[in-house]
């Protein structure tokens, strides 16, 4: 295995992830799992897509497959190649080509990083067909029952150059995500990282506080991702200022006024004395 | 905790948060209660940090809540008691509607009666102007300036003008260290010493640092295009002719015109001449930016390339395979390396820039600078950072004299290298006469399209839209610059317009440019946050045509 397609997994998991429902996500997904629709997940990165899809993947028992897309990934690092083993050639399944056979959720993270000819091998797949063509083998595979596919994307991410086709999109059952209300989002930091309700609460206040900035010269703002990143130092035992530092100024900004700026809204909203 | 803290500017991402835009933080007068002009908050730097943060958190949060909308403050104007009444009740308020974002230290301000008492602005000033009794506010909610608050209301379009002005960049800011050499010091040795050399070397020095290569070939990365030694090779092997130091270099080509009153073309109605600059004085070598222009559009154009004998890849490489099957029988060691893989690597792009050098862009543009020199500046970086990058690319300059005497004149063809002699001629071009915009087009995508060499073509031009020449006024002009860029288009070449500097409003532009894309900065300095984007839909569009 060329070992390109980072990030593919296959994973059938113990107990639930975490994932606490903001809206009525869960019904559309079931739904459109039911009928054998694609999903696109939309939304900013770090507000827990990856973690819906694996919660959503442990309620409907089915397998997950991940591919986390880069911009070189190809046809081939998607459905399988030949590899040469000794004298002779072996076919090697790519991930999609294993979801389907096994009817599992394959989950595209990022689609549009993407090449755009890439996509157009999922066209079958996405619609009513639900067939995924091998060129090299000569055959056409039909998804298995359960098999789903699910993709991502951050629309305000890279504008006008990376957007998914209208073709594709038009092939799919589409859910926007957000960051959660700051009292989902307190128990969330709270469950994922094991530190106290009040310093979740606190972090929660500070990433709701930084997300304001957007307009002010930040690039990208603190999604809930980073602030679990945060609580999981505190809970490790680093003072909670020094933990922002490291998990939120540090990877929001290189900037040396803006860092300085945030370690100004961190020292305002992070308690440091022990509990 | 009492801390005397830093400069209160360091809480500027405080405040802008809170007040839900950007926001300045400055130090008030000593002693005096934090008031904010709704741009800046001031407060107190000589008062402990904890409450700084409390009085910016006050007049960021008033700002947020609508508090000092211009109509609430024009009622309190001149009222003192108002102010002071109407800044304990909103005060109050503005903190609770801001709740959720406040750090913990500030909630404790918060009166919840006095707030849940008040819905609006207006309410809290009604209560404030009734003849309720009302306890004066804390010491940290600080003033209302009616004043300033009104004076920067009214003065936004000023403080605007000012601000412009401010940024304008000066000549140090084009070239920092030979800025006043540029204009005595420019023939006596061009190539080495003199400050027109040094300008070059420094242009150039980035290509050798790339990889020693000639521009054109790849700079090898970490993988090699064939994993057994294979050779780099340049896009064009088409040795350049030198051009020779005449007026005019061609006889001139006919183009259409299309009539906008008639609705029909009108066949061969423009002569376009190429010529080359004449020898004047040269100017200051024009800007570059080409570090910024050059990262942003590295990723562009690239064609895929199939590279053999890789160690991985989507197909195996028969050659190799069979290769390494006999290796191995044959008893030695057999590399790997034995997959065709595709990767991003080929520059395939030929970029033709077109220079309006007509009369309208020696007219200041918005910001001081003549529109020609931002301009120019442009198309030096672009050329320099296209060249850099290893595309093709050529740049024409064009102003005409009625519809026989279009000219388009040669600072760069394709095959021509980046020398001394292209900076020269392009430092001598001066605006002057009209542009007969679509006959450009029409002769600049000519020129590409026979002469580039890449299956991607790029046209960019570069004008301030105003197209306008004799029996060409700019309703007509403009419909004919936009026809001439949706035919060149339809033969799938991109288009993109560019105007730097020009004070042409965007309407005008739309006019000139019509669906093909196309952008105005307002200096060559903004130009890379955009070209990126730019480049790629252009090319995009174009790409659809083709397919």
């Amino acid at each position: 295995m060329s070992g390109r397609e980072a990030g593919a997994t296959n994973a059938t998991r113990a107990s639930r992830p975490y994932y606490v429902a903001v809206g009525n996500e869960e019904q559309v997904f079931e739904a459109a799992f039911r009928q054998g629709l694609s999903v696109v997940l939309k939304g900013p990165t770090g507000c827990g897509k990856t973690r819906f899809v694996e919660a959503m993947a442990y309620d409907l028992e089915r397998p997950l497959v991940t591919v986390a897309c880069h911009d070189d990934l190809t046809t081939a690092d998607l459905v399988g190649r030949f590899l040469l083993r000794g004298g002779d050639t072996e076919w090697v399944d790519g991930p999609l080509t294993r979801a389907v056979r096994e009817g599992a959720i394959c989950y595209l993270d990022e689609v549009v990083e993407a090449r755009q000819d890439t996509t157009v091998v999922l066209h079958p797949l996405a619609d009513h067909r639900r067939q995924l063509p091998i060129e090299r083998l000569g055959v056409t595979l039909d998804a298995a029952p359960g098999f789903c596919l699910v993709v991502s994307y951050n629309p305000g991410y890279q504008s006008v150059l990376k957007d998914l086709k209208d073709s594709t999109r038009q092939r799919m059952v589409a859910i926007e995500f957000g960051f959660p209300p700051a009292d989902v989002e307190q128990k969330i930091v709270a469950h994922e990282t094991g530190i106290d309700d009040n310093r979740a609460a606190e972090l929660v206040r500070l990433g709701q506080a930084i997300r304001r900035l957007e307009t002010a010269g930040l690039r990208e703002v603190a999604s809930t991702r980073v602030l679990v990143a945060a609580g999981r130092l505190i809970a490790e035992g680093l003072r909670p200022r020094d933990a922002a530092r490291a998990a939120i100024a540090g990877p929001l900004t290189d900037d040396p006024t803006v860092t300085s700026e945030l370690a100004a809204m961190i020292d305002t909203y992070l308690d440091d004395t022990a509990r | 905790m009492i801390a005397r803290g830093p400069h209160p500017g360091r809480l500027r991402l405080l405040a802008s948060a809170l007040a839900g835009r950007a926001l300045q933080v400055a130090a008030a007068e000593q002693g005096s209660p934090a008031w904010t002009d709704g741009g800046t908050v001031f407060v107190d730097a000589d008062t402990p940090m904890r409450d700084q943060i409390e009085a910016l958190s006050v007049q960021a949060s008033l700002l947020a809540a609508g508090s000092l909308e211009s109509d609430v403050v024009r009622r309190i104007h001149r009222r003192p008691a108002w102010v002071r009444r109407y800044l304990a009740i909103e005060g109050h308020r503005a903190l609770s509607a801001n709740e959720p974002l406040l750090p913990p230290q500030v909630r404790s301000l918060v009166d919840d009666h006095v707030a849940a008492r008040v819905d609006s602005p207006d309410a809290s000033l009604a209560v404030a102007r009734s003849g309720k009794a009302i306890a004066d506010p804390p010491r940290v909610f600080g003033t209302i300036r009616t004043r300033h608050l009104l004076a920067s209301r009214r003065g936004d379009v000023a403080a605007t003008a000012r601000e412009r002005d401010a940024l304008r960049p000066r000549p140090a800011d084009l070239d920092e260290s030979e800025g006043d050499e540029l204009g005595l010091d420019v023939f006596t040795s061009p190539g080495r010493g003199g400050a027109l050399g040094r300008w070059l070397e420094r242009m150039l020095e980035s290509v050798r640092r790339l990889g020693g290569g000639s521009p054109g070939v790849e700079s090898p990365t970490h993988r090699a295009r064939a994993g057994a030694g294979g050779g780099q090779a340049a896009l064009s092997t088409r040795a350049p002719g030198a051009l020779e130091e005449g007026a005019i270099v061609s006889v001139g080509a006919r183009y259409p015109e299309w009539d906008a009153h008639r609705r029909r073309y009108r066949p061969d109605w423009c002569t376009v001449r190429e010529a080359l600059p004449r020898p004047a004085d040269v100017g200051s070598p024009p800007a570059s930016d080409r570090h910024g222009l050059r990262r942003s559009l590295a990723r562009l154009g690239t064609g895929l390339d199939t590279c053999h004998r890789q160690e991985q890849g989507d197909d195996i490489d028969l050659d190799a395979a069979i290769e390494a099957r006999v290796q191995r029988i044959a008893g030695t060691t057999a590399g790997e390396a034995i997959y065709l893989d595709s990767m991003r690597r080929r520059r395939d792009l030929a970029v033709l820039v077109l220079l309006d050098v007509s009369g309208s862009v020696g007219e200041p543009g918005a910001i001081g600078d003549t529109v020609h020199d931002h301009q120019r500046a442009v198309a030096a970086s672009l050329m320099v950072a296209l060249h850099e990058l290893g595309d093709r690319v050529a740049l024409y300059a064009f102003q005409s004299r009625g519809r026989s005497a279009v000219q388009l004149v040669t600072v760069k063809r394709f095959d021509d290298g980046l020398d001394t002699a292209v900076m020269r001629r392009l430092g001598a071009l001066a605006p002057g006469a009209y542009s007969r915009l679509g006959a450009a087009i029409r002769h600049g995508a000519f020129v590409l399209e026979t002469r580039g060499g890449t299956s991607r073509r790029l046209l960019v031009v570069l004008s301030d839209g105003l197209a306008y020449d004799d029996g060409y006024e700019l309703a007509y002009g403009a419909a004919d610059a936009r026809r001439a860029l949706a035919e060149t288009r339809r033969r799938g070449t991109a288009c993109l317009g560019l105007s730097v500097g020009a004070s042409t409003d965007a309407d005008a532009l739309r006019r000139v440019f019509g669906s093909a894309a196309h952008a105005a900065v307002p200096r060559p300095e903004r130009l890379r946050q955009v070209i990126g984007p730019l480049f790629r839909a252009a090319l995009r569009s174009a790409e659809v045509r083709r397919r």
